[in-house]
């Protein structure tokens, strides 16, 4: 079976869905981000990540704007 | 005319201003929650002889204490009482917006779901069983399209008739899982015993959901309390064991749960 290593968000293409791994953030910003929906395993669908230009994703039916650095602490599998 | 306070709470962007709007018209004003540059909007409605205060929280995701704005939307509802909290629920994004709903469930508020922007749900083709939901959530649920004034009459009968019940000890409870709930009773003992005031302000259930979560502001209230904050210390170290993560982020996944158990 392939191991895969978790990524940072900010690498995931358009299109692509991947699945939450962690968040290597403090205790505030994770449970900010928690209250959001970005849970361990949730998947996230990234639907926009042009650079320059704006890092949106879609969890759970919501679409939410990232900046890159938050983007940069959430490990992607 | 008998007069009552509503608040009302809701996501950034669930249509909570134009909610406000509807129901107020132009007679409102602008402030601000004392210590804070967050700003404090109230506007009056007379309706069905009553005289309804809508005090418009600020928009939040959830009530923690990591931003300003959720700080206030929570002290707001726990020092000031309303009679009434409406929650502005998004439908289009409903899972979302509904984790909110169940943290006022857990501050026990009685509370009414504006189930707003309802027409571009139906358009996106989701539809829900109202009467179950508002069953499980144990709370009425109106739905609303504030942009063209749908639900005005409706939301405010159900404001009204929410305003006169008694407040019932629900039923329907998040169930954080047996080793959350464990270390919750825990607390829950604790503190009733040791912080009697604080709990009987804040409800125990809730004082020890903030205090495992570690809840900075929360947590302030009892830090020179070191029996509760040994306990607590001690339930929270044993979950991140079991986990291997923070207990906020299990429990948040639990409410998540609950949303899509409903």
């Amino acid at each position: 079976m392939e191991q895969k290593q978790p990524r940072p968000l900010s690498t995931v293409r358009a299109g692509e869905t991947v699945k939450l791994a962690r968040i290597n953030a403090g205790h505030s910003l994770n449970s900010r981000l928690a209250s959001m929906g970005l849970l361990p395993n949730v998947e996230i669908t990234v639907i926009s990540n042009t650079h320059p230009g704006p890092f949106v994703i879609s969890v759970k039916d919501s679409k939410m704007m990232l900046g890159r650095g938050m983007a940069q602490k959430i490990m992607v599998l | 005319m008998k007069k009552i306070t509503v608040a009302l709470s809701g996501n950034p962007n669930s249509g909570k201003t134009s909610i406000f709007n509807m129901l107020t018209g132009a007679r409102q004003h602008v402030g601000n929650y004392p210590g804070v540059t967050v700003e404090k909007k109230e506007g009056l409605c007379k309706y069905a002889g009553y005289e309804i205060t809508f005090v418009d929280l600020p928009g939040t995701y959830s009530l923690t204490a990591y931003s300003i704005e959720e700080l206030v939307a929570r002290n707001f509802i726990i020092e000031e009482r309303p009679d009434v909290v409406v929650d502005i629920v998004d439908t289009s994004n409903i899972e979302r917006n509904l984790y909110l709903a169940t943290q006022l469930i857990e501050m026990n508020v009685p509370l009414v779901l504006a189930f707003n922007m309802s027409d571009i749900a139906e358009q996106k083709g989701l539809l829900f069983d109202i009467e179950q939901l508002s069953r499980l959530l144990e709370a009425a649920i109106v739905p609303t399209v504030g942009n063209k004034s749908k639900g005005r009459a409706e939301l405010l009968d159900a404001i009204i008739e929410t305003a006169q019940q008694d407040k019932p000890e629900r039923t329907h409870k998040v169930n954080y899982g047996g080793e959350v709930e464990e270390e919750l009773a825990r607390i829950e003992a604790i503190v009733t015993d040791k912080e009697p005031e604080l709990a009987s302000k804040y409800g125990s259930r809730w004082l020890a959901i903030k205090l495992l979560e570690q809840d900075p502001d929360i947590t302030a209230k009892v830090q020179n309390n070191k029996e509760v904050l040994d306990v607590v210390t001690a339930s929270v170290e044993h979950l991140k064991i079991i986990f291997a993560d923070q207990p906020q982020i299990i429990m948040a996944d639990r409410r998540y749960s609950f949303i899509s158990g409903a």
